[in-house]
């Protein structure tokens, strides 16, 4: 960690931007992004379809040019003209691109030969940790999705970067798969490397990252620790008889647990939006009233938060289309975030 | 030099590569053959003895030269389209930029190792399309001693010199416009229709034309040989040349500052 520490400058981050813009034409990609990565950890960076996820990924590669704003890669400034901060930076942007007429190692020999000077043994030393050995000698154009996306990583690790850039890594990847870029991506941070990805895979991102950016309409909405988002934005719900529902919202809202929501009608479930880890101190205070629950349970779901920072809270009534982040909503988020 | 050798290596093992020569050589072949095995009826018509000379050593080879430059400057466009075009729609691009390779630089390698290969393949295509002469005076029953004439001989170099700047000018403007285009398909129409247009327009506007990228390849490889001009009008191979080197380079320039401002996506 101290090494890495070094490597990062003296602000600690491995990836700083202040104020990205990015305009496609009249549509804004990025309207004013702020990011802050720390230095060996693994950061799951989160959005809706058209949030500006691969935009951002694209700017911190130098694939596009920032209208505004400023990005440090590795604790120094990154521009134009400073191509050769990529050497330290390994990339899986999109789809894995490669050469279809090409074999898996020959691609990845190709690849070796552009950017960071990158000895040949690198390849077969990679091509044995994706498991991709065997079918080495096969051309590209042969290979599954799976297969592509992990070649695509083998080629993110070429150069052993200090800072690992993953859009969707998990794509097309078969459970036993995901499992072991699971494990690569967590080894990679236990020995200081930061590792950036890019995911729409809630679940797959709570049980990989340290810590999340949520980004929503170019705009980064929510950033920190993945268990204190979660505790914070976390929801308790509590069991009681039908007929204590009354009484029970009433000893909690008195309690200052707010907001509650419960009715007769829901079996006498009370929902409470509150950290998890307040769930005994709910259950103490119904009890003091003479309330006693049936069934306590701390939900930390990653989905709710993630769908109530970006504007997609679901309405229950199957109504929601696929791309239904309401701008205002988002916008009033995004004015009122929580910088940390 | 190791992204040279790297470029020169997809190169090779790009089946394009051997689509590329393979559709010349083979077309090549196929006229010699059939000039040969038809010499008797050829001889017989109007300009029959003209199409003899196909087949006729020492005229020969520049006639030879002559038609692979022809049709492989169109097959050269196309070429330098699909490699510039495909760094594109592939992404392979993208995953040099993203590790730090400096985009211009990419690109004129790139372009490098297409000229080497454009070399190569007119080597390969001459000595089939030598071959397939010899084959076909024999079926003719032409003499072939003008085979070792040393004065065409001596002159070959000097026409595959000119013949290989001319041919890699033209692979040179389907790069630049495949790279404008960022698309391998886009890259080749763009390319054919040049080709094309530039010898429909040469018929209405010939002393514009002649300085435009096809019309004075083909005069930097006319005038070193043939001296064939036809009813077009054609510049001084000198001049031709220098023409020539223009476009080549300022094609180039365009292909590398393009490359080095675009944004890359997809």
């Amino acid at each position: 960690m101290t090494a890495t520490a070094t490597t990062a400058g003296s602000s600690g981050l491995a990836v700083a931007t202040r104020a990205l813009h990015k305009r496609y034409g009249p549509r804004v990609a990025l309207a004013g992004l702020d990011l802050s990565v720390p230095s060996g950890v693994v950061y799951g960076f989160l959005g809706p379809n058209g949030a500006g996820k691969t935009t951002t990924m694209r700017l911190l590669t130098g694939l596009i040019h920032a209208d505004s704003g400023t990005i440090e890669l590795l604790g120094r400034p990154f521009g134009q003209g400073d191509r050769r901060r990529l050497f330290e930076v390994g990339a899986l942007i999109e789809a894995p691109a490669f050469y279809p007429f090409l074999s898996g190692r020959e691609n990845l020999r190709a690849l070796a030969a552009t950017g960071a000077p990158t000895p040949w043994s690198r390849v077969d030393e990679l091509l044995e940790v994706v498991g991709l050995t065997e079918r080495a000698r096969d051309r590209v154009s042969t290979y599954s999705l799976g297969m592509k996306q992990r070649l695509g990583i083998a080629a993110a690790l070429l150069s052993d970067p200090k800072l690992l850039l993953l859009d969707e890594p998990a794509n097309g990847l078969d459970p036993a798969g995901i499992v072991a870029m699971r494990d690569t991506l967590r080894n990679l941070a236990s020995a200081g490397k930061t590792v950036f990805v890019s995911s729409h895979i809630l679940g797959e991102v709570r049980q990989l990252a340290d810590i999340v950016g949520i980004i929503a309409e170019g705009r980064l909405v929510r950033e920190g620790p993945i268990e204190e988002l979660l505790t914070s934005r976390g929801r308790v719900r509590v069991r009681v008889k039908p007929d204590e529902v009354g009484a029970a919202l009433a000893r909690l809202e008195a309690g200052g647990f707010r907001p509650v929501q419960g009715s007769t009608s829901d079996d006498g479930w009370l929902s409470v939006a509150v950290g998890g880890d307040r769930a005994s101190e709910i259950n103490r205070s119904l009890a003091q009233a003479g309330i006693y629950a049936s069934a306590l349970t701390a939900e930390t779901d990653l989905e709710s938060v993630f769908l109530e920072l970006t504007g997609a809270t679901p309405t229950g009534d199957g109504q929601r289309s696929f791309g239904s982040a309401g701008a205002t909503t988002v916008a009033g988020q995004a004015s009122g975030q929580d910088p940390q | 030099m190791r992204l040279f050798v790297a470029g020169l290596r997809k190169l090779v093992r790009r089946p394009a590569s051997y689509v590329s020569v393979g559709l010349l050589a083979g077309l090549l072949s196929l006229i010699l053959i059939a000039v040969g095995a038809t010499a008797k009826q050829t001889a017989e018509r109007p300009n029959g003895a003209a199409a003899l000379l196909l087949v006729t050593f020492p005229q020969a080879y520049t006639l030879i030269l002559s038609f692979i430059l022809g049709l492989g400057g169109l097959i050269a466009v196309i070429y330098g389209a699909a490699v510039a075009g495909s760094e594109w729609n592939w992404g392979t691009l993208k995953a040099a930029v993203a590790r730090g390779e400096s985009r211009s630089r990419y690109a004129l390698v790139t372009f490098a190792s297409v000229a080497l290969l454009i070399g190569v393949g007119l080597v390969l295509a001459f000595l089939v399309g030598t071959l397939m002469a010899v084959v076909g005076a024999n079926l003719a029953g032409i003499s072939t001693s003008g085979l070792s004439n040393s004065d065409a001989l001596g002159r070959l170099p000097d026409q595959f010199g000119r013949s290989w700047i001319a041919v890699v000018e033209e692979g040179a403007l389907g790069f630049t416009v495949a790279t404008l285009a960022r698309s391998q398909l886009a890259g080749i129409g763009a390319g054919i229709a040049l080709y094309f247009g530039e010898q429909f327009a040469s018929i209405f506007l010939p002393d514009i034309v002649k300085y435009f990228p096809f019309n004075a390849a083909t005069a930097v490889v006319e005038n070193a040989g043939t001296g064939g001009g036809g009813i077009i009008q054609r510049l001084e191979p000198g001049l031709a040349l220098v023409v020539v080197m223009a476009w080549l380079v300022g094609s180039l320039f365009v292909a590398a500052v393009f490359t080095e401002r675009a944004d890359i996506s997809g």
